[in-house]
């Protein structure tokens, strides 16, 4: 398990447990993280790792008939209480999905969507941090010069870059990614994963992969999810170098699931 | 059997039907080219500016239409005004508030079970509630209600379905940059979805224009020597006017002229607006950039 | 297509910096070794005993780090090579360091002064001098990935092979002529032994550079290469 003696933790979970109606997705789930580190959820298809960071920004309220139990806290609140505005927590926490979608606007109206959608009308203000978050997710020297255009006509990878800077554009501290790179050639995953490694200084980030040596190059720290449970989680040089358990092991090395 | 027989069978076998297919293709254009073949050869000698311009003279054989034309228009309006918003309004209701269950399928059953409704049973609703129980009369305001009526599921299913049609992932993504549902629906789906929101309202708009039994009883009237100068008046429309110089009127042979160019105008209006629809539809289009 | 600079070349490039930084205490441990003899200065032979703390720090660190690489990013074609070439060169200097430090505390052993004549027809001073260029050289080849540069260490170590052989002779015929520096005398025929050594290591090292940067395998190779 994690030690977190010295630094406060960023984001945490505590003996969660999530069902989707009588299915139990998620069973007693207990991590944080620090800020500014990244941290990798692996393990086979289904065994809770999205549904875990979805937790997150409160997504899974979105899925009807679901229900949580236990802790989740960002930035030392309690994100599941009556009291925590739903839209202010997700202002705070970007999201980026597996597959691209950005919105049928032009480039520069997908990014500027969250701010607007926030209540910001300063045109220059909007046109910085636009032009801001499009370098932040190296796609500016790409798109300036065509910012009017449709989102639609970039490529895969662009489009997916384009939705990372349409997260930044909010100035979140937490960014989620689910799969970020899955539906997107080796160029483009490669561009992605400098650019998570880059964002690490100024962001906290959790990343779901099912690709293991995209997990190794890229975080800090590696969760390993199995039918819902948190079989382990450590650094990743450990990890990959020399996991405590068995099940670890076998996944890691390729050898189930 | 060898391969080269399978071949050759299959081969026939699939000219035969794709020949089926083109022949009914074929055929249904043929149709709609007969029966428009038809009314405009009989309509056209009696359009003329003063057909579209002129009240009507000398018992319904010569002078024009004009006051039908108004009239259509009249309750086009009016029945878009009643329908449209709360039809959209529903439809954006039952598809992205209410949560699937019961009451969200006994809705959407409700919704078609008026959409089969006959329109002459709307008829004589719309005249037991508009005209008499509250007191409209017939008038341009009781025939709107019901033409209203009449189209308003159809108006509330095309919106669903054009909300339907927006893959969630659009949602999911505005939500997670802190956008409540109501913006959601505003700047993202909305914008979205209406092209073919459009498309299905024009349609409708087509079919209120051709309905002769919802105005039977609430608002058409033979003739009116003067134009409507308020809801509360009767109006004259044009099926209405088809009908009646078709089979009653003073002298039936005289006016078949005028009844096929009324059939020809009411026909016009149709396409018209279909091409409008169209126009839009694709307007729209290129502004959203669906892919 | 550009080549893009990413967290694995920072990795590879702080791996490089590391060796070099050993490689560095290394030679300075062999130059260190020569001084103390020539001046039989026993405090400078003790420095470099110290330092083989250091070395063998820095054996761990790079140790674990090639792991590290390999469990993180599974490096490829030159850079898999790179990684392995770094371990194997890591191994070779840590035993050069063990034996620069073998030969200070012979130095350490003695009292007094060896013998110049010893130290002349010896010539461990030639060997010394060959050893720390040739350290010296195979640390620049590494640096600038000189694999012509890596190649002429093999007739340099051919070189030290000559002397090594000569050396059981001259001792001999030494020890002969002056019975009382039995023990310098065999003391010096060990720090002769061990130098060859030292060359031999080093020659180990210019084959994993040529290896790494060429993919060629240079090892048990018959000697015109």
């Amino acid at each position: 398990m994690v030690k977190d003696y010295v630094k406060k933790p960023k984001v945490m979970a505590k003996d969660v447990n999530l069902y989707y109606g009588d299915f139990h997705a998620l069973k007693g789930i207990t991590l944080s993280m620090e800020e500014n580190t990244v941290v990798a959820l692996i393990g086979p298809s289904g065994c809770g790792k999205s549904t875990f960071l979805r937790c997150f920004n409160r997504m899974n309220d979105l899925i009807p008939s679901t229900r949580i139990t236990g802790y989740v806290m960002v930035d030392g609140k309690d994100i599941n209480d009556r009291s925590m505005n739903v839209d202010e927590l997700r202002k705070n926490i970007g999201m980026v999905f597996q597959k691209p979608n950005p919105f049928p606007k032009s480039i520069f109206e997908n990014v500027a969507y969250g701010l607007r959608v926030n209540g910001v009308k300063e045109a220059k203000f909007i046109e910085e941090r636009v032009e801001r978050s499009l370098k932040q997710s190296a796609l500016w020297e790409e798109v300036k010069d065509k910012l009017k255009k449709s989102a639609f006509e970039l490529s895969g990878g662009q489009q997916q870059r384009l939705c990372i800077a349409r997260a930044l554009a909010i100035e979140p501290s937490v960014l989620l990614m689910d799969e970020p790179a899955s539906a997107l050639d080796p160029i483009s995953t490669a561009k992605i994963e400098e650019l998570i490694y880059e964002l690490k200084n100024q962001y906290t980030i959790i990343i779901v992969t099912h690709n293991m040596q995209q997990a190794g190059r890229v975080s800090d720290k590696t969760a390993f999810f199995y039918m819902g449970e948190l079989i382990e989680c450590d650094d990743t040089k450990t990890m990959f170098t020399n996991p405590k358990h068995t099940r670890t092991q076998n996944y890691i090395t390729g050898r189930f699931g | 059997m060898d391969s080269g027989k399978i071949h050759r069978r299959k081969q026939a076998s699939q000219n035969f039907v794709f020949t089926l297919f083109t022949l009914m293709s074929a055929s249904i254009v043929l149709v709609l080219f007969v029966i428009l073949g038809f009314i405009v050869i009989r309509g056209l000698p009696a359009i003329s500016w003063d057909f579209l311009t002129k009240m009507p003279e000398d018992g319904m054989t010569k002078g024009g239409i004009y006051p039908a034309i108004i009239g259509t228009f009249c309750l086009m309006l009016g029945s878009m005004i009643f329908a449209f918003p709360i039809g959209i309004m529903s439809g954006i209701y039952v598809h992205e508030y209410t949560k699937d269950g019961i009451l969200k399928r006994f809705m959407k059953a409700m919704t078609n079970n008026l959409a089969g409704i006959p329109s002459i049973v709307f008829g004589l609703f719309g005249m037991s509630l508009f005209v008499n129980d509250l007191h409209f009369g017939d008038s341009i305001l009781a025939g709107s209600l019901t033409l209203g009526l009449l189209v308003l599921p159809v108006v509330i299913r095309t919106t669903e379905e054009s909300l339907k049609a927006i893959d969630n992932s659009f949602r999911v993504g505005s939500y997670a940059l802190g956008a409540t549902k109501l913006q959601t629906i505003r700047k993202v789906v909305l914008p979205m979805s209406l092209p073919n929101i459009i498309t299905g309202l024009i349609l409708s708009i087509g079919r209120i224009s051709g309905e002769t039994a919802p105005i039977l009883f609430t608002v058409a009237a033979y003739f009116l020597p003067k134009l409507p100068h308020s809801i509360f008046d009767q109006v004259m429309a044009l099926p209405y006017h088809l009908y009646v110089i078709s089979t009653s009127g003073t002298n039936i042979v005289e006016s078949r002229k005028m009844a096929y160019g009324t059939a020809l105008v009411l026909v016009l209006i149709v396409l018209i607006l279909n091409l409008l629809a169209n126009v839009l539809r694709r307007y729209f289009g290129k502004k959203v950039k669906m892919n | 297509m550009t080549t893009t600079h990413s967290h694995l070349d920072e990795e590879l490039q702080l791996l490089k910096t590391d060796t070099l930084n050993m490689w560095k205490l290394v030679r300075q441990q062999v130059e260190k070794g020569k001084e103390a003899l020539i001046q039989h200065d026993k405090d400078l032979a003790r420095q470099v005993v110290a330092v083989e703390r250091r070395v063998n720090a820095y054996e761990l660190k790079i140790d674990r780090d090639c792991e590290n690489i390999f469990a993180l990013f599974t490096p490829v074609a030159i850079d898999l090579r790179f990684v392995l070439a770094a371990l194997k060169i890591n191994s070779n200097l840590e035993r050069i360091g063990d034996i620069a430090e073998g030969i200070a505390r012979f130095v350490i052993d003695i009292d007094k002064q060896f013998d110049p004549e010893l130290l002349k027809v010896a010539r461990i001073v030639e060997m010394f001098d060959m050893s720390n260029a040739m350290l010296l050289d195979a640390a620049q080849a590494y640096e600038q990935e000189d694999t012509r540069l890596a190649r002429t260490l093999f007739k340099k170590d051919e070189k030290l092979d000559e002397v090594n052989n000569e050396a059981s002779y001259v001792i001999t015929d030494y020890i002969k002529s002056h019975p009382d520096n039995i023990r310098e005398s065999l003391h010096i025929l060990s720090m002769i032994r061990k130098l060859e050594r030292v060359g031999d290591q080093t020659k180990n090292i210019a084959e994993e550079i040529i290896f790494y940067i060429e993919a060629k395998v240079l090892k048990h190779k018959e000697p015109n290469k």
